[in-house]
């Protein structure tokens, strides 16, 4: 019973409230930023070749804008390849 | 604090999208302020689109408009239409047959400044969008009040004029979230308070639950908070309570939980 109820309640997750949450937090993120999605694929591109040209990359590079309050930053990881 | 002529504060009232209820919270806050015994002036820029006059219900009496009183065809007192109803309420109306480029932020910053004298709080109603009338409203003001209603496009709108607000050197920028609807929150189905603020990271000045009463109110051209049975206007009342600076608890919009969300609240895992 209380399984069923929870499922219930989970269901919520995929809520039009939910959704208005996940999609005001992208568009947000880029409206602050002055970015877009071509512009962050284009960024991501070259900060890795920049990369790359000096020292060897290991695993998945990644580049997002991260925001806390009203602050957004470039958060650039990228895992190098050990000696 | 509020009869000291140094101390008078100007306050715009802005949102970035149209019809989010600027215009009912100016009037009825300001109007709330006035029944408090406070002197209160609204300025409606909202040129070439005014409604501050109709929400009040003085639009008869107006005469002169603010772009009269800057072209110099009229005193500012002459164009000052004092609303009867409250003790020292007084708006200066917008013009309907000119546009935002008529005036410039300069000319409002003297009329504000004259006002400043006769006035403890100076309301402006802005216009939406972020051109001329938006840069004409804010360069005057010493804090800004955000509208928004708990919709997407509302709240982008929203972010983007905080933006513009703290890129323009205001530090005391407080949001009011209109047409509140909890049942749909309940359900899923409306960004809820805590989502607004989670996006838009900026304090709470009020919440205004949804209300048919101010549909009714505003065909009559009388404030809502002259009705005491209005879930709006004890909100818009409380509003004002805060801007003097006694402190006021959000209303709890969930007095009669329904069977159904008790069960719910209990099985949130929370």
């Amino acid at each position: 019973m209380i399984e069923f109820l929870k499922k219930i309640y989970s269901r919520e997750n995929n809520s039009s409230r939910a959704q208005a949450n996940e999609r005001l937090r992208i568009v947000l993120a880029h409206d602050r930023a002055g970015t877009s999605n071509q512009l962050m694929e284009t960024l991501k591109e070259e900060i890795i070749q920049v990369i790359a040209k000096h020292v060897e990359i290991a695993g998945t590079p990644e580049v997002t804008i991260i925001h806390e309050g009203r602050q957004s930053a470039l958060d650039i990881n990228i895992p190098l390849k050990g000696r | 604090m509020n009869n000291n002529e140094n101390n008078s504060q100007v306050i715009v009232v802005t949102s970035g999208k149209g019809g989010v209820g600027k215009t009912t919270t100016v009037a009825n806050v300001s109007c709330a302020l006035a029944r408090m015994g406070h002197k209160v002036a609204v300025m409606d820029l909202d040129i070439g689109l005014k409604k501050l006059d109709l929400i009040l219900g003085l639009e008869n009496r107006v005469i002169y408009d603010i772009v009269q009183v800057i072209e110099g065809e009229c005193t500012l007192k002459q164009a000052l239409v004092k609303d009867k109803r409250f003790g020292h309420l007084y708006m200066l109306p917008a013009a309907q047959t000119r546009n935002k480029d008529d005036i410039t932020p300069e000319q409002v910053k003297k009329i504000c400044d004259e006002m400043r004298k006769d006035f403890d709080y100076i309301f402006i109603d802005c216009p939406a969008g972020i051109e001329q009338g938006f840069r004409n409203a804010i360069a005057a003001a010493d804090k800004a009040i955000v509208v928004t209603n708990p919709e997407v496009s509302a709240v982008r709108d929203a972010d983007r004029i905080i933006g513009m607000l703290e890129s323009a050197q205001f530090k005391d920028i407080k949001l009011i979230i209109n047409r509140l609807r909890i049942d749909m929150v309940k359900t899923g189905n409306m960004l809820s308070i805590d989502d607004l603020l989670e996006h838009l990271c900026i304090d709470l000045l009020g919440v205004v639950p949804e209300d048919k009463n101010v549909v009714i109110s505003t065909n009559k051209g009388e404030p809502i908070i002259l009705n005491e049975r209005s879930a709006a206007a004890t909100a818009f009342n409380n509003i004002a309570r805060r801007i003097t600076g006694e402190k006021v608890d959000i209303q709890d919009f969930e007095e009669n939980p329904s069977f159904w969300s008790k069960i719910k609240t209990l099985f949130a895992g929370k």
